[in-house]
């Protein structure tokens, strides 16, 4: 059968090599039988309607965000805890556990899903165009979020004020000041140069942002057992590899920003004050499974 | 009867669909203002986007009506009187078909019977049909995403209704007040 | 059999965005791959829910505002005072107001409608041929594209990655040589055929014009300083403009009354919805064929045939030149970039903005071509000139337009000097 797999990065991105590294060793060790189309840069949607095609069958694979996959089943939320993982490293070691693995359980009731593993994009940093020398002044700031739930939670627990705006909009809000701080990773803020317009990178890693792998429910149905492992176990290796890679690069990336001239400044969870406690009064009740990833993140760290 | 439940429902339509355009206005204007006064609110870009939605779908219903949508109409006007008209009876007819189209296309996607068999229990009808529509959320504006998309519904019973009158009653044509 | 049915329901004069919607229908049934009917009114839904297209019923009510509230009159006027007595002055008129309007507007389609029913009536009345009066404007809406701010790139920005202000920035050279073009292919017109002559104004009537036309000019100030102070987006200064418009023919020049505001509205909505209701037609559309990966096949041809980066652009520039016979603007440019830019960068070295650049300018033309040009169908529909009277017109100017496309595919610097 020949799969389609649809996402929203562009082809050189590193999401977009791993689905054709997937589809390129289906078809291998499938002698053939399988094979995979990618297409990226959302041409078949946005992730709200690809998730909708998941759906209906019409789109047999995803590599999506697991903010569009919170949406839906706000389980995924604990995920967002802030500082649930301290760097890119141990978050990769937290996708990597079974009790991560175990949250995929629900999807094919709650979102006519297979979720066969995780991925991660970089971790969540902020900058910003004026002085950032504690939480406060962040407090009343405009800053750039990705619409979801659990990042919303956070900068409203700050004072900023949360501004959803979708990524191409990002650069020149950020140039002219529509926008005072945007929430990033690093990759995009070296790759489409925010910091041109900005005055303070703080280094904050205070959310991960992971990717999950999906097969539709329906496809899913219709396989052999004999594909079905074939396939999953195929798919979580690919979706994996983009945990090294972020592993290895995300230290590039930093390093680089630290030339840009800019003020730099490493900051942790302390920096953030009862923030962290606020947000998880919130989420405790929205993600139960938001308890045993905190102890799982402790014990691997 | 049917030309004049048509005709009216398109006044109707057209009606919102301003209603609609002026509100978008709204909603972008205040989103201007809240943000520079530092206090940007969340759902305003996503409610304004529906709204535009819903405008377009009304309007382009009741263009039906009106006869107004942007067609290539050169072989229409190389045509007589009498062939000028026969097509237009073909067009008619396709848009009728369209409309039908949309119909069974919309009970594939809503499974209005299907969810009233599981006795309207949204969890138990996905179980049983792997349709999620009646669960999917909206981004911002925590409504349920199908009270939204039923604007595709409206609008192909518009659809049904203008185009069944146009195909019954043919040769009229309303004046469109609002189309130039 | 597909192609054959798009073309007998588009010539039948079925409207366009149903020829499209009932082509990807009768595509998905052929293909067999029923379950792409479970989304399909889904997806056609989608395809109208972006946060760019709100600029459309912004950018048309805008312009409802201006005439409706006598700004458009008054800024010919204004115009007129510098060139009206020369011979085709008017003429000239148009395209300057329409480059003055292009940095206030960003899709070709709401010009061509906003200056369509400001410009051609007046250039009739005058003594211009209606004909060369609405291929004029029609013309002169394929700036707004272009000269910032600018829909397209917009959309381009967010398929290609790129910054979104760098993207207007490349437009500005490309936009500014295209009206250059478009002012010699009008006094190669003038030379051929005498255009009417108008008259100068007296010195206090010219006093009056400029005096009268202040107000108007708050506009383009308000979207630049609105984006530039960070006060608004662009599609939010497009709010803004059109909030003062209606204050400034309101309350300044007293044209617009409350009780009309119903009837402007209604008008934005309907006009809109032509244009936003083929963009969710063509949405489905694009969707089944890239589901399909016909692009994908052309695409592979494509870079088996040459290795020159010119020679590529040309073969695009002829396929794109096709493709906006049948398909324009948003929805070709949707189609397109994913498909086409990585093959531009990857085997070819072609910079992203001379691409982004060369393919939007490339599939604006496309709104003038027929048999599917909705430019062409605004223009006719708001001036009442007939489509085929407006295109044996337009010639002149497509083909000015297509030099310009050459031009740009062979200087790379001429997108990418400014950024
Ligand atoms: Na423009
Ligand atoms: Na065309």
């Amino acid at each position: 059968k020949e799969f389609r797999l649809g996402l929203i990065t562009p082809p050189p991105h590193t999401w977009t090599k791993a689905a054709e590294a997937f589809g390129a060793e289906l078809s291998e060790k499938s002698g053939g039988a399988h094979s995979v189309s990618v297409f990226p840069a959302r041409q078949l949607g946005n992730e709200a309607q690809m998730l909708q095609q998941l759906q209906t069958g019409a789109l047999d694979m995803a590599f999506m965000t697991v903010a569009e996959v919170s949406n839906r089943v706000p389980n995924m939320g604990a995920f967002y805890a802030p500082y649930l993982a301290k760097d890119i490293n141990h978050a990769s070691a937290i996708l990597r556990s079974d009790t991560a693995r175990g949250m995929l359980a629900v999807l094919p009731q709650e979102a006519g899903v297979v979720g066969v593993g995780y991925g991660s994009a970089g971790m969540r940093q902020i900058l910003s165009r004026g002085a950032v020398n504690s939480a406060a002044d962040l407090s009343g700031l405009k800053l750039r979020i990705t619409p979801f739930d659990p990042i919303l939670d956070f900068y409203n627990a700050l004072g900023a004020a949360p501004t959803p705006m979708p990524l191409p909009a990002v650069y020149d809000a950020l140039a002219n000041g529509q926008v005072d701080a945007i929430d990033m990773d690093v990759e995009l803020i070296n790759v489409l140069k925010y910091h041109e317009h900005a005055d303070t990178l703080l280094i904050s890693n205070h959310m991960m942002f992971p990717m999950v792998g999906l097969i539709s429910a329906r496809v899913y149905a219709g396989l052999s057992d004999a594909d079905k492992a074939m396939i999953s176990e195929l798919m979580a290796k690919h979706v994996d590899s983009t945990l090294d890679v972020y592993m290895a690069k995300e230290p590039e990336w930093t390093d680089a920003l630290t030339k840009v001239g800019k003020t730099f400044k490493r900051v942790d969870q302390d920096f953030f004050g009862d923030a962290i406690a606020q947000w998880e009064t919130i989420w405790a009740d929205k993600a139960p499974s938001l308890p045993e990833l905190r102890k799982t993140a402790a014990d691997l760290q | 009867m049917l030309y004049r439940a048509s005709h009216l429902w398109a006044r109707v339509e057209l009606v919102c669909a301003a209603a609609l355009a002026a509100s978008v206005t709204g909603l972008i204007l205040l989103n201007v203002v809240t943000r520079a006064a530092g206090n940007a609110i969340y759902w305003v870009d996503e409610a304004a986007i529906y709204a535009m939605v819903w405008m377009t779908f009304l309007a382009a219903s009741a263009a039906i009506h009106f006869r107004s949508a942007i067609a290539v109409t050169l072989v229409n006007e190389m045509l007589d009187g009498h062939g000028a008209r026969m097509l237009e009876r073909v067009v008619d007819l396709v848009l009728f078909i369209f409309a039908c189209l949309m119909v069974w296309i919309c009970l594939r996607w809503f499974m209005p019977l299907e969810l009233m068999r599981a006795g309207w229990d949204v969890k138990a009808f996905q179980g049983q049909t792997f349709n999620f529509i009646y669960a999917e959320p909206t981004n911002t504006l925590g409504l349920p995403k199908v009270w939204v998309w039923l604007v595709m519904p409206l609008f192909t019973l518009g659809a049904l209704l203008h185009s069944a009158a146009n195909l019954f009653y043919p040769g009229r044509h309303p004046e469109a007040e609002t189309a130039q | 059999m597909t192609p054959i049915l798009f073309l007998v329901l588009l010539f039948a004069s079925v409207p366009i965005a149903l020829v499209l919607a009932l082509t990807a229908l009768w595509y998905i049934y052929d293909s067999g791959n029923l379950v792409l009917y479970d989304s399909f009114a889904q997806q056609m839904f989608a395809g109208v829910e972006n946060y760019g297209l709100l600029a459309i019923p912004l950018f048309i009510l805008t312009g409802e505002l201006m005439n409706e509230g006598g700004m458009t009159q008054r800024l010919v006027r204004a115009a007129r005072v510098f060139v009206g007595g020369f011979r085709g002055g008017l003429a000239y008129i148009n395209l300057l107001a329409n480059m003055f309007m292009a940095a206030i507007i960003g899709s070709a389609a709401s010009q061509i409608a906003v200056m369509s029913r400001a410009m051609v009536p007046a250039m009739k009345e005058e003594g211009y041929d209606p004909g060369f009066a609405a291929a004029t404007t029609a013309a002169g809406g394929l700036l707004a594209p272009v000269i910032p701010p600018s829909m397209l790139f917009v959309i381009y920005g967010v398929l290609a990655q790129l910054p979104i202000g760098d993207l207007f920035i490349a437009g500005i050279i490309p936009g500014l040589i295209m009206a250059g073009s478009f002012f010699i292919v009008v006094a190669l017109i003038g030379l051929s055929q005498q255009f009417p002559k108008g008259d100068w104004m007296t010195m206090p009537q010219a006093l009056r014009a400029l005096r009268d036309a202040l107000p108007a000019f708050l506009i383009p100030l308000a979207i630049v300083g609105g984006i530039l102070f960070g006060i608004a987006t662009p599609t939010e200064s497009a709010a803004v403009a059109s909030l003062i418009a209606f204050g400034v023919g309101w309350l300044v020049y007293r044209e617009i009354h409350i009780r009309d505001l119903g009837a402007m509205f209604a008008r934005t909505a309907t006009n809109s919805s032509l244009v936003i209701f083929m963009i969710a037609a063509a949405n489905v559309f694009g969707w089944v064929v890239i589901y399909e990966e016909l692009p994908q096949k052309l695409a592979a041809f494509l870079s088996t045939v040459t290795s020159d980066p010119f020679t590529f652009l040309l073969i695009v520039n002829l396929c794109l030149l096709f493709v906006g016979m049948l398909i324009d603007g948003i929805a070709a440019l949707i189609l397109i970039t994913p498909i086409l830019l990585p093959i531009a960068m990857n085997s070819y070295g072609i910079s992203p903005y001379q691409f982004g650049v060369v393919i939007s300018l490339n599939l604006v033309l496309g709104l003038l071509t027929p048999p599917v040009g909705v430019g062409l169908y605004i223009a006719s529909a708001m001036s009442g000139v007939r489509p085929f009277t407006i295109f044996t017109a337009l010639w002149p100017f497509l083909l000015a337009v297509a030099v310009v496309l050459v031009m740009l595919s062979y200087f790379p610097i001429l997108s990418t000097a400014l950024i």
